[in-house]
């Protein structure tokens, strides 16, 4: 069942995600983009990306950061899923071999 | 639009071509969604309130905090508060679809940007960058993506929570690296030379500092702004 407590702040949360999936694009889209926000808009999707995994960099454990680094040499290389199929076996191995 | 090949880009291809390149993140989407519902079920948080939860946020960083700071009285505000902060990224994933989605009405586009979550979005994002078809944002494969993905976050996290306990520890099987693996695949795609490092390193050693030295979630609009103002300050040249 649904708690009154539960349901308020489960319907808050909701809308406090939704608006933010909705500023920055109304904010936007009827503006006419300048050379430079252009280029700032080109640069943005990876620094978000970059930020979102960020965290995952902040290991003093050799094993984590030989499967990161074996992740992003995939990722260089390879397509989607076979990076996502080495990374997750390596880091698998990696764990049982060094945890 | 430009002509096109006789079939490559009715609307049921285009969702479906989304669906398909949507596996690989599904595969690390459903683990993830298991351990959140079970954590969700240990916190005295029903089923129910899951799936209402993951279906109406649907933003799984959030969730994670929600998660943690709930309780039989949670503090509303802190939640909301917390979840606002770690979604702001979505304030700048928005306003670079703006530019792509402009000959698109309100209509499409406001119940469509409900479902746009990180993955959702760098996929749409990385397939109109790589198509031969100059600035031609596929609305169709971002739906594909989108929908599928939520259906499968909703339905996971229940899921998770109605299995709850049983579930043992996933981390161990290495599917949690699934997201670095796909977001830094999507970068690749997104890369369009050295003038880029600047600001994706600024955004990811300030993101490292935030989570270090801030308190928790301050990390993500510290870490995106912080590239996103290098990347201005260093102006329009390439």
């Amino acid at each position: 069942m649904v708690s009154f407590d539960a349901a308020l702040t489960i319907a808050l949360m909701g809308l406090a995600t939704y608006s933010t999936r909705l500023i920055g694009f109304l904010a936007v889209s009827r503006l006419a983009l300048n050379a430079r926000a252009t280029r700032v808009m080109e640069v943005a999707p990876g620094c978000v990306l970059i930020t979102v995994i960020a965290p995952r960099f902040v290991t003093g454990d050799m094993g984590e950061l030989l499967a990161l680094a074996i992740t992003l040499l995939a990722a260089i290389r390879f397509s989607l899923l076979s990076t996502v199929m080495i990374s997750v076996i390596s880091t698998g191995l990696l764990r049982h071999l060094l945890g | 639009m430009q002509p096109m090949s006789k079939t490559a880009f009715y609307p049921r291809n285009e969702i479906k071509r989304g669906m398909k390149d949507s596996l690989p993140v599904i595969i690390g989407l459903v683990p993830l969604a298991l351990v959140l519902g079970a954590q969700a079920s240990q916190k005295g948080m029903s089923i129910a309130e899951v799936s209402l939860m993951t279906a109406l946020n649907y933003a799984g960083g959030s969730e994670f905090a929600a998660v943690e700071l709930w309780s039989s009285s949670p503090d509303i505000a802190l939640i909301v508060a917390m979840t606002f902060l770690i979604n702001s990224r979505h304030i700048v994933m928005g306003a670079t679809l703006a530019p792509l989605l402009k000959h698109l009405s309100y209509r499409k586009t406001v119940p469509a940007l409900f479902f746009m979550c990180d993955e959702s979005w760098a996929m749409g994002l990385n397939d109109a960058r790589s198509s031969s078809r100059p600035l031609s944002f596929s609305f169709h494969y971002y739906l594909g993506v989108a929908l599928l993905l939520w259906f499968n976050w909703v339905a996971f996290t229940s899921v998770g929570a109605l299995i709850g306990p049983t579930l043992t520890d996933i981390r161990a099987w290495g599917f949690d690296m699934v997201f670095p693996a796909v977001f830094l695949v999507l970068m690749r795609g997104m890369w369009r030379g050295r003038s880029f490092a600047l600001p994706w390193v600024t955004s990811l050693l300030v993101a490292l500092g935030a989570w270090l030295w801030l308190p928790q979630g301050w990390y993500v609009p510290a870490g995106a702004t912080g590239g996103l103002l290098v990347a201005y300050l260093s102006g329009g040249e390439r």
